[in-house]
């Protein structure tokens, strides 16, 4: 198995790295959000960046605006599936205070808009529906040397800036009126942290679909959060976990001819039942 | 009296929220080494005006000077009245007080004095790798002033750190941070609804009576007529012979 895995190489490196990468990269991320325990701005936010590439799908088609280059381009599409996540992020990281709507409500609200317009507005367009539904359904195939390289550069960055601001970072995810008590500036820090994941959803999503993006997004650091003591160990147990996890899927799906994404959302979802097993019998036992 | 000594000067604040008006023209002087009490009822805008102190709220009228020394807040600790984290995370205690460095630069030997250093005012040394979780509700509510403590301030704002606690936690938690006020020279702000308590171990009080704030220190703000205004109910106050301070609210038990 393993060396037919290698023997598709060449042939599907830059899927694969991308297919790693973006795990590495959510799975860092993911730790934010599940330790807010706010997993479904994931979905949320995953849906909104497609919607935004189906809203380009109907311009163009709406507008007459295939005859530039440009329009078509992934890049374009990209920015719109970004600026999409980013709009959502921002959305799905209000509410909650008193006398407003809860943060559940905002989040599901988003969910649900994203993906009945995102399905509308391109139903009556075969190739947008098919494209939306290869973004639903989750796929790696495809991914280019780009991909690599901006997902390489995110992480590096995500990492660097996880370092740089360890512990505010931390202090602002898991106690925000503590945050804004000693200087904090919550609407800037919601901010950035809002386009940070935007930005890494959004690309993901282009680059391997809704699935994948979700489930490197909160599997990962669920599994940590339930192996870990402190949360300090999770951004180190997770990125851990998405890499073992993604490679062993990638090479299982292409052993057995299973689609890659699928295969790996599977095994994370399965990790973690066994995770919750061995904590409930940690629990159990004290220690 | 030393500029540098004033720890808060507050002069005429209004403070509202939208068009409705919470507190209005309150006047607060507050000194390095002293022991305040927000004291009143609930919802009589006590928060409200830690708030605004801390710059988290706009202010409508008026002007809130805060020690330069302060600006940075650096040397501020804040326990706030509930705690955000989430139950299913586990942390250790060790972890959950580091948490108050967030925004200061230390090194690592600083910061593991500084740790046992709240972590034993809070006696809690000794559980420092337990699980925040698994700490009684008294273990907590040290644990975070604690969080606060790490940070070595010079002006402790507590709100309602005493709520959820039994009356022997409560005790044993005040007797700490007098300790501190009194050895550390800390400034304390204690936000409360707690008369008892505050008249047992304030120095100084600030009294909310209807959107207006009376403050002085405790044996001039804690009297019958004032608390009765804030209350709603009338309220006894005993002075004894060396200065202290007990109150009696009508129906729990006799006035001396």
């Amino acid at each position: 198995m393993i060396q037919s895995f290698l023997s598709s190489w060449t042939l599907f490196y830059q899927s694969y790295l991308t297919g790693w990468l973006i795990s590495l990269l959510l799975s860092i991320i993911g730790v934010l959000v599940v330790a807010r325990d706010q997993i479904f701005i994931g979905a949320a936010v995953s849906q909104a960046s497609t919607l935004g590439i189906a809203l380009i799908m109907w311009a163009s088609v709406v507008f007459h605006l295939e005859r530039f280059s440009w329009f078509q381009s992934d890049v374009f599409f990209s920015a719109m599936a970004v600026i999409f996540s980013i709009l959502a992020a921002s959305i799905t990281g209000r509410g909650g205070e008193t006398g407003k709507e809860s943060h559940e409500a905002i989040t599901g609200w988003v969910f649900l808009i994203s993906a009945s317009l995102s399905i509308l507005i391109v139903s009556h367009s075969p190739h947008g529906l098919e494209e939306i539904h290869r973004l639903l359904s989750s796929s790696i195939i495809g991914a280019t040397t780009s991909d690599i390289w901006s997902f390489s550069l995110l992480t590096l960055l995500t990492v660097f800036l996880i370092f740089l601001f360890y512990r505010k970072i931390l202090l602002f995810t898991l106690d925000p009126s503590m945050a804004s008590a000693i200087g904090m500036k919550m609407k800037i820090w919601s901010l950035a942290t809002s386009a940070w994941l935007g930005l890494a959803v959004g690309l993901s999503i282009r680059a391997s679909g809704m699935l994948y993006t979700f489930g490197c997004l909160v599997l990962p650091a669920l599994v940590a959060k339930n192996l870990c003591r402190e949360v300090r160990h999770m951004f180190f147990v997770a990125p851990v976990v998405a890499i073992l996890v993604g490679i062993t899927g990638f090479v299982l799906a292409n052993g057995y001819d299973y689609p890659p994404g699928q295969m790996t959302v599977t095994l994370f979802c399965v990790l973690l039942v066994l995770v919750w097993i061995l904590r409930r019998l940690r629990n159990k036992n004290g220690l | 009296m030393e500029s540098d000594q004033i720890v808060l000067d507050v002069s005429r604040l209004s403070l509202a929220y939208g068009k409705r008006m919470v507190l209005r023209d309150v006047n607060l002087q507050v000194m390095a080494g002293e022991f305040w009490f927000f004291l009143g009822p609930n919802g009589v805008g006590k928060t409200t005006l830690v708030k605004a102190l801390l710059g988290m709220l706009p202010i409508q009228e008026g002007k809130i000077f805060l020690n330069p020394s302060f600006a940075s807040r650096e040397l501020i600790g804040f326990v706030p009245q509930r705690c955000d984290l989430n139950p299913t995370l586990s942390t250790t205690v060790s972890e959950f007080v580091l948490l108050g460095l967030a925004g200061l630069r230390t090194e690592k030997k600083e910061t593991l004095e500084r740790l046992s250093w709240a972590l034993e005012k809070m006696n809690l040394d000794d559980m420092r790798l337990r699980n925040y979780w698994s700490l009684s509700g008294g273990q907590r509510q040290r644990a975070l002033v604690a969080r606060a403590l790490v940070r070595r301030p010079k002006l402790l704002i507590a709100d309602e750190a005493t709520k959820d606690l039994d009356l022997s936690t409560t005790i044993a938690l005040m007797q700490s941070l007098t300790d501190l006020n009194r050895k550390e020279n800390l400034t304390v702000l204690f936000i409360t609804h707690d008369l008892a308590l505050a008249a047992r171990f304030c120095t100084h009080t600030a009294l909310f009576i209807n959107g207006l704030v009376r403050t002085g220190s405790c044996q001039v703000v804690l009297n019958s007529e004032d608390l009765e205004r804030a209350y709603g109910v009338p309220v006894w106050v005993h002075q004894d012979p060396t200065g202290a301070l007990s109150v009696h609210i009508h129906g729990e038990g006799t006035p001396p």
